[in-house]
């Protein structure tokens, strides 16, 4: 189903509200939610374009001396009860993306049944669940960082899935344990010069909360392929993702982990590792963050030489930041990066001139942001 | 002496002593801290004998659910509007009703046999039963 299908099928949900409303039947409750935040970055690598993922086409460095385009975005979000045991949601989210606009685009997109409180299936379109922070990705107000690290983070490049999801959680003892299912998914992503295209999506996703921990385990996997610009495309390739992740937050201080292992034609890992702690409405943190160049599988034809330059990406990084909650519903947040790209690779820098070698390189990338809620 | 005796009670009938409350009509007896975060945080439906929890919240801003939350639940209120936010965007549920005072919410408390609440332990009276002094 194309994007617009979803719009029209949701609008004419939300409609079919409005007038119940205006009828004054049995009211069916419609929610209107926001997010949104605006940020700014500098990077003292001139050489290349520090993007947080690869749907961002310029950043700061060599394209940008002061960038908006990693952290601002603004989204809106509406809900609807229509019954006690249907609800829907759409979530429209407008950020810098590929080629280079601010487009909006459709993050969920949905019609939920629910059995029960703890159980619900729901059709449509679902951000994807993968990594602990995955699904909230864009709601800069949920996290302390600027951004969530993103030598793990941007190892997924798709955000969403089209298919059908569901719930089920279950109380045991003093301890919530939630698991999510993706029964079957799809997702487009259209890059600068290509399509990628994900089929046969499934996943098992269980959260664990015990007091101030949380545990996360997660698997997901796909068949992905490219479509290159003259519509030719390449094999259907299997993608998993293995995730783990552990938070402790007591409330005064907080420390969370993530390590993800991923598979496709290469084996990939990415871990990162953060704390911080609470002084009246502020609370500074310290995060490193790295991820393993990709090891080539075997079953596959050998690797070209632009192949083997993706999968050697690497690089790590040691973040210092600061989240003011200054008022109620937004927050300010600085943060200080010091990142160095691995011995072999250019790392994650975009834009990077051919022939030019950053290999082992260190520079810093400062970034300031402003999350709210409405 | 009967100076120094004379201040420490008046500082503590001055600040508020937050209690959780159910209908007097309930068959909850007591709720663990744990428990009671658990159906404010959505996470639970339920009661432990799997009856539904319909948690009342007060005022944002309000002195008396700052209390709560920072007691029962350990979040202050920026952390707890981010845990919100994180259920409301991904379309997994919204939070409390709210009712101002702590007089409306021990009457709708009182009348509902599954409402759960919090108010100042001096607006108690025999309609409702205390089930957790943090």
């Amino acid at each position: 189903m194309a994007i617009r299908h979803y719009l029209i099928v949701l609008l004419g949900i939300f409609a079919c509200i409005a007038n119940a409303e205006a009828a004054e039947t049995d009211k069916p409750k419609v929610t209107f939610d926001g997010f949104g935040s605006l940020g700014v970055s500098h990077s003292s690598m001139k050489s290349g374009d520090y993007v947080l993922d690869s749907s961002i086409p310029k950043g700061p460095g060599l394209s940008e001396d002061l960038s908006f385009g990693n952290d601002s975005r603004i989204a809106v979000h509406l809900a609807a009860d229509l019954t006690p045991k249907i609800s829907a949601v759409l979530q429209v989210v407008s950020e810098y993306h590929t080629p280079n606009t601010y487009e909006p685009e459709v993050e969920w997109a949905n019609v939920k049944y629910a059995f029960t409180p703890d159980l619900y299936i729901r059709l449509g379109r679902i951000a994807l669940p993968t990594f602990m922070h995955s699904d909230t990705r864009d709601v800069g107000y949920t996290y302390v960082w600027i951004h969530p690290p993103l030598e793990l983070y941007r190892q997924l490049p798709i955000s969403h899935s089209d298919g059908v999801d569901g719930m089920y959680r279950v109380q045991i003892g003093e301890s919530v344990n939630s698991i999510k299912v993706i029964l079957y998914g799809e997702n487009t992503l259209e890059r600068e010069n290509s399509t990628s295209n994900s089929k046969d999506m499934w996943g098992i996703f269980d959260t664990i909360e015990y007091g101030p921990t949380t545990a996360h385990i997660g698997y997901q996997e796909r068949l992905a392929s490219t479509e290159n610009s003259q519509g030719v495309t390449g094999p259907w390739i299997r993608n998993s993702d293995l995730s783990l992740g552990v938070q402790y937050d007591p409330g005064d201080w907080f420390a969370i982990s993530e390590w993800i292992r991923r598979e496709s034609t290469t084996r990939i890992s990415a871990m990162y590792i953060s704390g911080g702690y609470r002084v009246k409405k502020f609370t500074p943190y310290l995060t490193y963050a790295q991820n393993s160049p990709g090891t080539f599988l075997s079953g596959f034809p050998p690797p070209t030489a632009n192949s083997i330059r993706l999968a050697n990406r690497a690089q790590s990084a040691v973040s210092l930041g600061v989240r003011w909650d200054f008022m109620k519903n937004a927050d300010l947040k600085l943060q200080y990066d010091q990142v160095k790209l691995s011995d072999n690779s250019n790392g994650f820098l975009a834009n990077v001139p051919t022939g030019v070698i950053l290999y082992g390189a260190k520079f810093h990338v400062i970034s300031a942001v402003v999350d709210f809620v409405f | 002496m009967v100076l120094l005796l004379a201040v420490p009670m008046l500082a503590s009938t001055a600040h508020a002593d937050v209690v959780v409350i159910v209908s007097a009509k309930s068959h909850i007896t007591s709720l663990t801290a744990e428990q009671t975060a658990k159906i404010f945080l959505g996470k639970a439906s339920s009661f432990p004998d799997d009856s539904n929890a319909l948690p009342i919240d007060q005022a944002e801003g309000s002195a008396i659910r700052d209390e709560f939350y920072s007691k029962v639940v350990h979040k202050n209120p920026s952390q707890l509007t981010a845990y919100w936010a994180k259920v409301i965007f991904t379309g997994d549920g919204r939070p409390p009703a709210i009712l101002e005072s702590n007089l409306n919410v021990r009457k709708a408390v009182a009348k509902n046999p599954n409402a759960i609440g919090y108010i100042d332990k001096s607006a108690v009276d025999k309609s409702v039963r205390v089930i957790l002094a943090p």
